[in-house]
């Protein structure tokens, strides 16, 4: 517990980009209403301006001449130790990093960024929570935030292969594309893993898994700690070089997208002319060529709806494809849930939340907002392309005990291709 | 020491002190952060930032004010939103339309421009104080903003309302002799003047930071902001 | 002291008893003595009316001398007065009533005025009511203004110190008017700020409206005292309203209705002047009640926008086609360059020693050794 090292953290990282908007923060708290956290339990703490609290009394107290000021008349306190641990359970477990406060700050400080910078400093200070940072440690020694061992790996790939009668290519060479999936797809929804194979057969796809890269998810991110982070993408970038593929395709993971294809580039060397892209993409790509045809209303019966996922679609960009792809599926039972697009409501998993065993009665509880989402339009089924989002849909649905099937798009298009 | 005399250094010596105050101060706000160190974005835009950026003034001025880009937040902030959007309207269709100041502005700039009729500019500055008032009341009673507000935000609030009601009260001959609304008008924008640059009613001007920040991060997803 | 009183002055000059009962509506009227409060009690009590006031003091008071002095001063005020349509009312104050000395209008020149002014102090010592038009200069021991090898400062000092009452008649006088303004060569200086230890009233404007200079000597003739004043010692009676209180452009300014060239239809049809610069909010005078030229008009009525005139400073006011609601000062380009430039600098100098500490803090082994808080 250093808390030096945590303001070292945030005076590295402050530069023009996080001072310009801790400058234009007018203390309006706008930003609490659109944190789903704060919304269900009307803890004033969970405001995504007090979040950002640690961040702005570094750079008041060590950047700002006012700030000292204020400090040296005990108009301010630094920042303590017990500050510190304090904001560790806020930032973590009250926080996903969804950036939906972004969308409604009238200044459009982008707080989600911002938290993140916060995590950092706790990073440096040793503050992660323990289960987090048990994952993470996983991450480093085998690979794996679950603890999926490379041989474990390769086995698991071997049985979905087998058991559901599909091609999964291994470390092959000269190849156009690498699809990096996620442990939970591993272990949690194997027919995931299936089912794009299936469409990337059917697509008549030149393309590979690998042993080296075999890792989409990044725990290093979660705890904003910026060596692990370039760390576990160094692995997938290295695997991508070797093979000399020219993309690299992420596999149902939002906070995994959000570091490949929108921070790589900013904090480490990428390879050059390997595109980064999402699964969804590739799928809607293939279908939109007519690589694949999908039956029309096939998933025509009972209300379905989209969830988007907070770092594929807001902070992701791919709000259109899945929402296409679906219109044609269902395009009698499709409904929008309210808000949606990039006004989504998350989850409640991402971000790492899901990992904290601590956290468990809070995403829960905001998990709540969702069912009364589905409810709000009678759904009966929901889809969505990202894992984490659907491990946290399949146990908050059980949790709530709310009638809703949950599905995975991807799963979907496998099912009706023709 | 009558009121004219007071009105004199406060809007002659008094006045050119603030103004100099305010210029310099920002300017400086405005460098100490231009100077900190910004980073060549190297990520690959999915789609265009400028488009974004222009889509997210366009939400920031038409919209946020008065309806909230994101469904349920209004309920919750009702007040927040029409009365902090009401009073920005009140203050700059006041500040930049209204006769008196627009001959101000033409005085500083050498050039004026038309102006709107005394009852639109009457009312909008009512509208305003009422505003004022209302938010000042949610700082009071919100939990989220009783736990973020310190000290400077209350001379926020005071140093703004100060200049409204004096100015009102001016304008309608209210109570005392003209000369001495106008001495504390011009006392309280004076006043105003020299904090602005010490506190956060500065947003004015890092809002253009923030909101093409903002633009820019979902124009570069092809995202609305 | 004169043995004839103000009557007997007049009838001898040929006014019937009629003219004089008119004269003194006319003098009561325009000083507002129908409002005073003494006037109102004796009125309700005693039965005479305000004119009967007046002639009753004017019959039975004896005649108040007068001493003009013209420091620096372009004669406005003087001619004003001397110009007015009502010449029974300027025959009473400077013929009748006045006239020891007067400048400009005596017959007198030279040293046979001045003895003149002498012989009158002396006379009339402790009684005399000092008129003074425009202002005393004090730089350089006053070499500015000298009339007679004698500095009108001197001059004013010597004659105000055995006066019953001091009235400063114009803007000169009054505040130190046109000579004041910047970079005021002279050392020009209101005549308030030099003579302390007497009564003394300010009859500002540039010129100050004749009746209402009139009307304030009256005013001390009758009563015996000075008028009521406001902060700036000028009396209420004539100063107690702005001229954007009773213009009669009033209502054009209440709807909106401006002009905006002095060429336009705007100013054709005698819309409201404000945005041409008139000061009319901020400044107190008769214009409007009392007008010029025996209530013919007033610069706002002619068209003209009001230019502040019996207000101080008015001339150092900005302009009088700058806005009345501008700053009367304001920084100069170069001064707010310097300003910007103070803060970019401050700016910079702050902005590197934080770039300083953040590249330190990059270094390995910048988090030391545990610096908890306090």
């Amino acid at each position: 517990m250093n808390t030096q090292s945590a303001m070292n953290a945030y005076v590295k990282e402050i530069g023009g980009w996080v001072a310009a908007q801790l400058e234009a923060c007018t203390r309006c708290g706008l930003c609490a209403a659109a944190c789903h956290f704060y919304q269900v339990t009307e803890n004033p703490e969970y405001a995504p301006v007090w979040k950002v609290e640690p961040l702005r009394k570094a750079y008041e107290q060590r950047f700002t001449v006012a700030g000292k000021l204020k400090l040296a008349l005990g108009l301010e306190t630094p920042v303590t130790d017990e500050d510190l641990k304090h904001w560790s359970t806020i930032v973590f477990e009250a926080c996903t990093i969804c950036n939906k406060c972004a969308m409604v700050c009238p200044m459009g400080i982008q707080l989600g960024p911002l938290i993140h910078d916060v995590r950092a400093g706790m990073a440096a200070a040793g503050l992660v929570p323990a289960d987090l940072h048990a994952a993470t440690a996983k991450q480093v020694e085998v690979g794996s935030p679950l603890g999926v061992t490379a041989s474990t790996w390769a086995e698991r790939m071997d049985w979905i292969a087998e058991e559901w009668e599909v091609d999964i290519p291994k470390d092959q060479k000269g190849v156009d594309t690498l699809v990096v999936f996620t442990s939970i797809e591993l272990m949690k929804f194997p027919d995931n893993i299936a089912a794009v194979a299936k469409i990337m057969k059917r697509a008549g796809e030149k393309w590979t898994i690998s042993s080296k890269g075999r890792e989409v998810v990044n725990f290093g991110y979660f705890e904003a700690d910026e060596a692990l982070t370039k760390m576990f993408m160094a692995r997938v970038f290295d695997a991508a070089k070797e093979l000399g593929v020219k993309r690299i395709v992420i596999s149902e993971c939002g906070h995994a997208y959000d570091a490949f294809r929108w921070t790589a580039a900013n904090i480490m060397d990428v390879p050059i002319g390997v595109e980064v892209t999402h699964i969804i993409r590739v799928i809607y790509d293939f279908w939109k060529a007519g690589r694949i045809s999908l039956k029309k209303g096939s998933y025509d019966d009972g209300t379905i709806t989209f969830h988007d996922s907070c770092k594929i679609q807001r902070r992701g960009g791919h709000i259109k494809e899945p929402r296409e792809i679906l219109k044609w599926l269902a395009p009698n039972a499709f409904k929008e849930m309210s808000p949606a697009r990039e006004q989504s409501i998350c989850c409640g998993g991402g971000g790492g939340v899901i990992s904290i065993k601590e956290a468990d009665p809070l995403r829960f509880a905001v998990f709540g907002l969702k069912v009364d989402q589905m409810k709000a339009i009678g759904a009966k089924s929901v889809c969505m392309v990202c894992s984490n989002c659907r491990l946290q849909f399949t146990e908050g649905v059980a949790y709530h005990k709310a009638d809703v099937q949950v599905r995975g798009l991807t799963d979907m298009v496998s099912k009706v291709l023709e | 020491m009558d009121w004219t005399t007071i009105l004199r250094f406060f809007r002659g010596p008094f006045f050119v002190v603030s103004l100099l105050i305010f210029i310099g101060g920002m300017t400086y706000r405005l460098v100490r952060v231009l100077l900190l160190g910004w980073s060549r974005d190297r990520v690959k835009s999915r789609g265009s930032k400028a488009m974004g950026v222009l889509k997210s003034y366009a939400k920031g001025v038409l919209v946020l004010p008065f309806i909230p880009w994101v469904k349920r937040t209004f309920g919750n902030n009702a007040l927040t939103y029409l009365a902090g959007g009401l009073f920005h309207l009140s203050l700059l269709t006041v500040v930049v339309f209204g006769t008196p100041h627009m001959l101000v502005w033409k005085s500083l700039l050498g050039f004026g421009w038309p102006t709107l009729p005394f009852p639109v500019i009457d009312w909008l500055s009512a509208v305003g104080i009422i505003a004022l008032v209302l938010l000042l009341i949610n700082r009071l009673t919100h939990p989220v903003l009783k736990l973020i507000t310190r000290a400077p935000l209350w001379l926020n609030w005071i140093l703004v309302f100060l200049p409204f009601v004096t100015g009102y009260a001016m304008t309608h001959h209210l109570c005392l002799r003209y000369e001495v609304f106008f001495s504390l008008h011009m006392i309280a924008v004076d006043l105003l003047l020299i904090w602005i640059p010490f506190g956060r009613i500065s947003h004015f001007l890092f809002y253009f930071f923030s909101r093409t920040i903002h633009g820019a991060q979902a124009g570069k997803r092809a995202v609305n902001p | 002291m004169d043995e004839k009183t103000v009557y007997d002055h007049l009838r001898e000059s040929g006014f019937s008893r009629r003219d004089f009962m008119k004269f003194c509506g006319l003098l009561s009227g325009m000083m507002g003595l129908e409002f005073l409060p003494a006037a109102k009690l004796l009125g309700a009590a005693a039965g005479p009316s305000a004119a009967e006031l007046v002639a009753g003091a004017l019959k039975s008071k004896p005649r108040v001398p007068v001493i003009w002095l013209e420091l620096q001063d372009c004669a406005g005020c003087t001619e004003a007065v001397s110009r007015s349509q009502s010449p029974s009312l300027v025959n009473l104050v400077l013929n009748k009533i006045t006239v020891d000395y007067q400048e400009t209008l005596m017959a007198a020149a030279g040293f046979q005025a001045e003895a003149a002014r002498r012989e009158a102090m002396a006379r009339y010592k402790g009684q005399y009511v000092l008129v003074v038009e425009g202002s005393p200069s004090v730089d350089a021991d006053g070499v500015f203004c000298v009339i007679g090898g004698k500095s009108g400062l001197d001059i004013l000092r010597e004659t105000a110190a055995d006066a019953a009452a001091v009235i400063a008649v114009g803007n000169c006088a009054a505040f130190g008017g046109l000579p004041k303004a910047k970079p005021n060569p002279t050392g020009a200086r209101a005549v308030s700020e030099i003579i302390a230890d007497k009564p003394i009233i300010n009859i500002p404007g540039c010129p100050a409206i004749p009746e209402v200079t009139t009307g304030t000597i009256a005013h001390f003739l009758i009563m015996g005292a000075l008028p009521a004043t406001d902060g700036l010692k000028r009396p209420v009676t004539f100063y107690g309203h702005t001229i954007h209180d009773h213009c009669l452009r009033r209502p054009f300014y209440d709807a909106g209705k401006f002009v905006e060239r002095f060429d336009d239809k705007e100013a054709r049809a005698g819309y409201c002047l404000y945005k041409m610069g008139c000061k009319g909010p901020t400044t107190y005078n008769a214009c409007p009640s009392l007008k010029w030229e025996k209530g013919l008009s007033y610069p706002v009525q002619s068209g003209h926008p009001c230019l502040g005139c019996s207000e101080p400073d008015f001339w150092d006011g900005g302009g009088f086609y700058k806005g009345q609601s501008a700053p009367v000062e304001q920084p100069t380009i170069a001064a707010a360059g310097i300003s910007a430039g103070v803060g970019v600098a401050l700016g910079a100098v702050l902005a590197g020693a934080n770039s300083v500490k953040k590249r330190k803090a990059g270094k390995p082994g910048a988090s030391g050794p545990d610096e908890s808080a306090k």
